[in-house]
């Protein structure tokens, strides 16, 4: 790295900018309740500031590029530049997507995610020359040396895992003794290292960098990223503070960020395990992508992978092992999904059977052989308490375990010091983290750069419903007014903890419910998920409407029934699912979703929720821009007008906004005519709900109360259990047969690209 | 489309708003007759020229039978917009029937203009005069200067603060044209009305027709005369685009005009050695030509995402500012304004009096080509969020009131609560307590009422 990465005299005004950056870090996730909205553009002190880039040097041949890049690193691109692709896939490497709507793409430059883009092998010389080449503008002083500050340190130190044990790598013996200086990490390294160089580091060697390449845009970049044998000086560290020390090497007073990478190929001590991808196994274009930045270099980096909900995560996991061929550990989120990952390994890959097993608190499989897959949840990993003889012996052996690979679904609802446990038990070469939404609401996010490492890919999600790889969803927020009644109720102060209760309960929203359902069964022969945080409404819904209903308490069997029955049978085609269904269970046949009820603001939520019907479906050329139906999956929000949820609303839409989507407005749900098809038509009925509602104990009305993982073994006893409530509601199977359908599916096909009656234009303009 | 509210037509409403005797004065400079000509409707152009060498009045029956069933609302309005501008003289002949004839001022010059050709007013320098080292400036450049000065002078009505320069225009001068387009409000400092931001939302011919109007319309307050600045501003547009013209040629008061007209970018000024000149910009020519004809589309620049942010392709300060008022700009790039529309964006400008409608369609006329070829150009989310933002606002109603208690008897308060209903100001009654509210129009006769009754 040159000298200009270091300035002698650090201006003022970059300190300046370094801290706005990481006040604008600080703001990346915001907690459910906070009142900041929008928080992408706020700056110092929550006020919005005007920025005036104006007097930036436009070039001559402006027209031809396709991006702008101002100081403060806030970066726009044209998405019908002819550039767009290879600019975009070059932002991406670099910066942290804003908001990717149609026409103009916003990106961030974060230190973080410079930090990404050192680690998937981009220098900072490159950085600079191909951002000036598409800039529109010259770029900014500030930003050049915003890069040159942020790359300087990246990439130097290395964290290697050599049989079992940690060792702290860097070409540059100065660095190390620096870092020595830090009192965390001098603490943490093992003093009694036997053979000592001059200054007590060890000396190995190492090969350098060979990049894939990054398109033609890279070409010059790369040729100087020329490989060669470097000698490298290392010590080592305690296991127990690797996560310690990497975290200090973050910080601002150090700021060498480690990279993390594995050498798969040579690595002769960890045996092989022997599976290879299928042949149907085709990875689609963006999966190939994210693994070649995986790859990049031909060993295996750590990072977060993030892709839509649907867009096939688990083929980048299965292939991302199928490519290290070394032992990997699974992790999942519940038992649910832990099965469906042993699925997709052995659906994808040519593992065998006994070389995979499943590790949950009802399937305690144990590994035979040198080399293994094992699936198994976070909590089985995390749990402190006291466990089987048997879990306590496959915990034991995943500890001892060197592992190639470990692969982490949905990172960013597990919390942070699960996470921690989890890293610190389990010792891996490479970390793949995967999700679909990168937004915690706890503000834990950035913890995810260092216990797993950079972001690697994003995809955009725009781009993918184009290409037909997810499904083309409607977004709708319906809004239900209160009904006179209720809404008295809802303002009195004494009613506080019954809020929820109603206006999740308002007769209008249950009446919307009842004829989207109706609606999407009988007219289009849909798939219906209707999700109710609220467990008060999911019974009173369930039960009314007379649908199959489970959540965190109903048992893993159970839920297994449901869902195939849902799957399979033409008779059930709604189920309603408290917030055990957000993430990772898959459920293809949905296609439409009602949220009745929900967690607050959370972002995430609502981008998880939608997930759940974004597995593309029906024939390809239908789906593409352009093709039969215009679209083919439903997202409902419905909410109480006037009431906290409107606010709610508005926060927890921001993620899937800025990602492309558009909420649609529908405020004339259920239309007039329907009438007393529908429930609660008369005030009578109105009122005696109302009774019920405000009749109902304080702990039955509020929200459920629920572990990430169910299926921890500690968790079961302290369930409320309610296990009549299934059957009450219908799960047993015989009294949904009414709404029989069947029949609808063929007219629903006839029309052709059929459009939504309700979506039909408000206002006539 | 929602109706403009401001009417800039064209000289012509004003040019008909002139007195008799001013309006024959008028039609003794040739030029004005041929302005008068080509702003007319194109059957009463035909009509002109068929009469034009006709001395004797010709019966309006006669006429009617020119013209097909179908044509004759365009008969008569051409028919009255000749009347109005009194080319056509009406008269009754022997036999009591209409006849029409034509102005004989306005026919000689127009007959003197067919055989001698149009001459120009004034005869442009000579860009070689010896004394005059006369540097042109470029077609291109005249317009950049003229669009400028323009601009400049909208950001200064609009009292933006971000005009480069000030123009000459007085702050007197300045009071005039705002009014109508600023509030003055005490706290605030003066504001766009709602005709204020449709002034801004039209394009610059439109403009210049208001802002013209008014100036001719407070010319007698300048000591000007009406029909004089009418004329010279006709004349103007007889002129031809970048040509010099010597400022020796002109009357004291058309010299004043002139640097009025100067500030606006009609003209641009300059001066040599000796002489000084002008030279009239695109703006000054286009005067006459009707606003229908000049209303030529331009290239919109404003891209509307689904997210509620706008991006708007333009270099403009004033469009910047216009923006500014419904939008939160975030970022000013070389070429692009970044900005977001939010609901407190929003609730601003509703504040001042412009609608959805309005912002909506300005959306829609100024998208960028990009956006405008697809349907709808504006995404519907946001069309839509607009209106029920707006419609939000209106969901309360204030009405003044006032509130009765303590009523002595039941027998009073129903009769009050009748009598309100009677004159329909009664808003709300509550029987049991005996307490009614009723609107402040009637609350006189009310106080009356209830006197009445207590006696």
């Amino acid at each position: 790295m040159s000298e200009r990465g270091r300035p002698n005299k650090k201006t003022k005004h970059d300190d300046q900018k370094m801290k706005k950056i990481q006040n604008e870090e600080a703001l990346y996730s915001d907690d459910d309740t906070g009142d900041h909205d929008g928080i992408y553009f706020e700056g110092e002190g929550g006020a919005v500031e005007e920025t005036d880039f104006s007097k930036l040097e436009l070039k001559a041949d402006h027209a031809n590029r396709p991006l702008w890049a101002c100081g403060g690193g806030r970066i726009f691109l044209e998405t019908f530049s002819p550039l767009y692709k290879q600019a975009s896939d070059f932002l991406i490497a670099i910066a942290e997507p804003v908001c990717r709507p149609e026409s103009m793409h916003e990106y961030n430059l974060t230190p973080h995610s410079l930090y990404a883009a050192v680690s998937v092998g981009l220098e900072t010389e490159a950085i600079i020359s191909v951002l000036n080449k598409l800039s529109k503008t010259k770029l900014p002083e500030d930003m050049i040396s915003f890069i040159y500050a942020s790359t300087a340190n990246y990439g130097k130190v290395k964290l290697v895992l050599k049989k079992n044990r940690y060792f702290i790598e860097s070409p540059f013996p100065e660095v190390l003794k620096k870092l020595l200086q830090d009192g965390v990490i001098n603490g943490a390294r093992f003093s009694s290292e036997p053979y000592c160089g001059a200054d007590g580091f060890t000396v190995g060697k190492t090969s350098g960098e060979l990049e894939a390449g990054h398109g033609e845009l890279l070409n010059e970049a790369e040729s100087a990223a020329a490989a060669e044998e470097k000698e490298t000086h290392s010590f080592e560290i305690d296991p127990a503070q690797v996560e310690n020390v990497k975290q200090r090497c973050l910080s601002k007073d150090l700021n060498y960020p480690m990279l993390e990478e594995y050498d798969f190929r040579n690595d002769n001590v960890n045996p092989d395990l022997d599976m290879e991808l299928k042949p149907h196994a085709q990875p689609r274009p963006y999966q190939e992508k994210s693994l070649s930045k995986m790859f990049g270099n031909g060993r295996a980096r750590s990072g977060i992978i993030v892709l839509p909900c649907g867009a096939g995560k688990s083929l980048v996991g299965v292939s991302a092992a199928a490519r290290i061929k070394k032992s990997c550990l699974c992790l999942a989120t519940n038992a649910v999904s832990v099965d469906q990952w042993a699925f997709q390994f052995k659906l994808w890959s040519t593992i065998r059977d006994d070389q995979i097993c499943r590790f949950t608190s009802d399937s305690k499989e144990a590994f035979r052989g040198n080399a293994v897959v094992v699936v198994t949840t976070y909590n089985m990993i995390a749990f402190g308490g006291k466990r089987s003889e048997e879990s306590e012996k496959i915990i034991e052996e995943i500890r001892n375990r060197e592992w190639g690979l470990l692969l982490m679904d949905e990172v960013h609802v597990v919390p942070a010091n699960m996470f921690r446990k989890v890293i610190s038990i389990t010792k891996s070469h490479c970390k793949l983290g995967l999700t679909a939404t990168l937004v915690r609401e706890d503000e834990k996010i950035t913890d995810l750069n260092f216990l797993i490492g950079p972001k690697l890919y994003e995809a955009n999600w725009l781009d993918l419903v184009r290409g037909g790889f997810i499904a083309n969803v409607q977004c709708a927020e319906v809004w239900c007014p209160m009904t006179k009644e209720f809404f008295a109720k809802y303002l009195q102060k004494d009613n506080s903890k019954k809020k929820q209760a109603l206006y999740v309960m308002n007769p209008n929203k249950f009446r919307a419910c009842e004829f989207l359902i109706r609606f999407h069964e009988e007219q289009r022969g849909d798939k219906i998920i209707v999700f109710a945080d609220n467990l008060f409404a999911l019974t009173e819904y369930a039960m009314k409407l007379r649908k199959p209903m489970f959540y965190g308490a109903t048992s893993h069997v159970e839920r297994t029934k449901i869902l195939e029955a849902f799957k399979t049978s033409k008779n059930l085609n709604t189920i309603f699912l408290s917030k055990v269904g957000d993430n990772s269970i898959d459920i293809p046949e949905a296609n439409v979703i009602i949220q009745i009820s929900s967690h607050a603001g959370s972002r995430r939520q609502e981008a998880q929720r939608l997930g759940r019907i974004l597995r593309a479906k029906g024939k390809l050329e239908d789906r593409m821009a352009g093709g039969k139906e215009e679209y083919n999956a439903f997202f409902y929000s419905l909410v109480s007008t006037d009431t906290q949820e409107m606010y709610y609303s508005t926060k927890r839409q921001q993620f899937l906004i800025d990602q492309g989507y558009s909420f649609k407005v529908i405020t004339s749900l259920p239309p007039p005519d329907a009438g007393s098809s529908l429930s609660y038509s008369t005030q009578q009925e109105q009122l005696s709900l109302l009774t019920k509602v405000l009749n109902a104990g304080d702990d039955l009305v509020g929200l459920e109360q629920l572990e990430e993982d169910t299926d921890g073994m500690a968790l079961q006893n302290d369930r409320r259990s309610k296990r009549s409530m299934s059957a009450m509601s219908g799960a047993d199977g015989n009294v949904y047969k009414e709404y029989n359908s069947g029949r609808h599916k063929s007219s629903a096909q006839q029309s052709k690209k059929p459009k939504h009656p309700i979506f039909k234009t408000r206002f006539v303009s | 489309m929602p109706q403009v509210k401001i009417i800039a037509k064209s000289f012509m409403d004003m040019v008909a708003s002139l007195t008799a005797i001013k309006l024959d004065k008028l039609y003794n400079n040739v030029f004005i007759c041929e302005a008068i000509l080509r702003s007319l409707p194109p059957l009463a152009k035909k009509y002109v020229l068929q009469l034009l060498y006709i001395d004797i009045p010709v019966p309006a029956t006669m006429m009617e039978e020119w013209v097909l069933a179908d044509g004759v609302s365009k008969h008569r309005v051409a028919i009255d917009r000749l009347i109005q501008l009194r080319i056509f003289s009406e008269t009754k002949d022997r036999k009591k029937q209409t006849c029409y004839s034509l102005n004989p001022t306005f026919q000689k010059n127009l007959q003197k203009h067919v055989i001698s050709g149009g001459v120009l007013p004034r005869e442009p320098m000579n860009a070689n005069n010896a004394n005059n080292a006369i540097k042109l400036p470029s077609l291109q450049e005249l317009e950049t200067y003229a669009l400028q000065q323009w601009e400049c002078f909208l950001l200064q009505l609009i009292n933006s603060g971000q005009a480069e320069k000030l123009t000459g225009i007085s702050s007197s001068m300045l009071k005039v044209f705002q009014r109508g387009l600023l509030s003055q409000r005490d706290r605030d400092g003066p504001r766009l009305t709602e005709s204020g931001f449709q002034f801004l939302l039209m394009d610059t011919n439109a403009q210049l027709w208001y802002i013209i109007r008014e100036y001719i319309l407070n010319a007698e307050e300048r000591d000007v005369d009406p029909a004089d600045l009418i004329s010279f501003l006709l004349e103007l547009s007889f002129h031809v685009t970048g040509e010099a013209y010597n400022l020796n040629t002109l009357t004291d008061v058309q010299r004043n005009t002139l640097k009025d007209l100067a500030d606006l970018g009609l003209v641009k000024l300059q001066q040599g050695r000796k002489d000084s000149w002008f030279i009239p910009t695109k703006l000054a020519t286009n005067l006459s030509v009707s606003l229908a004809d000049s209303s030529v589309r331009k290239e919109g620049y404003v891209m509307m995402e689904t997210n509620f942010r706008m991006y708007a392709y333009s270099t403009s300060k004033l469009q910047c500012e216009i923006l500014r008022l419904f939008s939160r700009i975030e970022y000013q790039l070389p070429n692009l304004i970044a900005c977001a529309i939010t609901k407190e964006s929003l609730y601003n400008a509703f504040d001042n009096g412009i609608t959805s409608d309005q912002i909506i369609t300005f959306l829609q006329q100024n998208s960028h080509p990009r956006c405008a070829s697809r349907v709808p150009s504006i995404p519907e989310n946001v069309t839509d969020q607009i209106r029920l933002w707006e419609s939000d606002l209106k969901r309360i109603e204030m009405t003044q009131a006032h509130f009765y208690d303590e009523f002595p008897s039941k027998d009073v308060f129903e009769a009050a609560c009748d009598f309100a209903r009677e004159w329909g100001g009664l808003l709300w009654e509550d029987s049991k307590r005996m307490r009614l509210v009723v609107k402040s129009e009637i609350h006189n006769q009310m106080r009356e009422f209830l006197h009445t009754q207590s006696k």
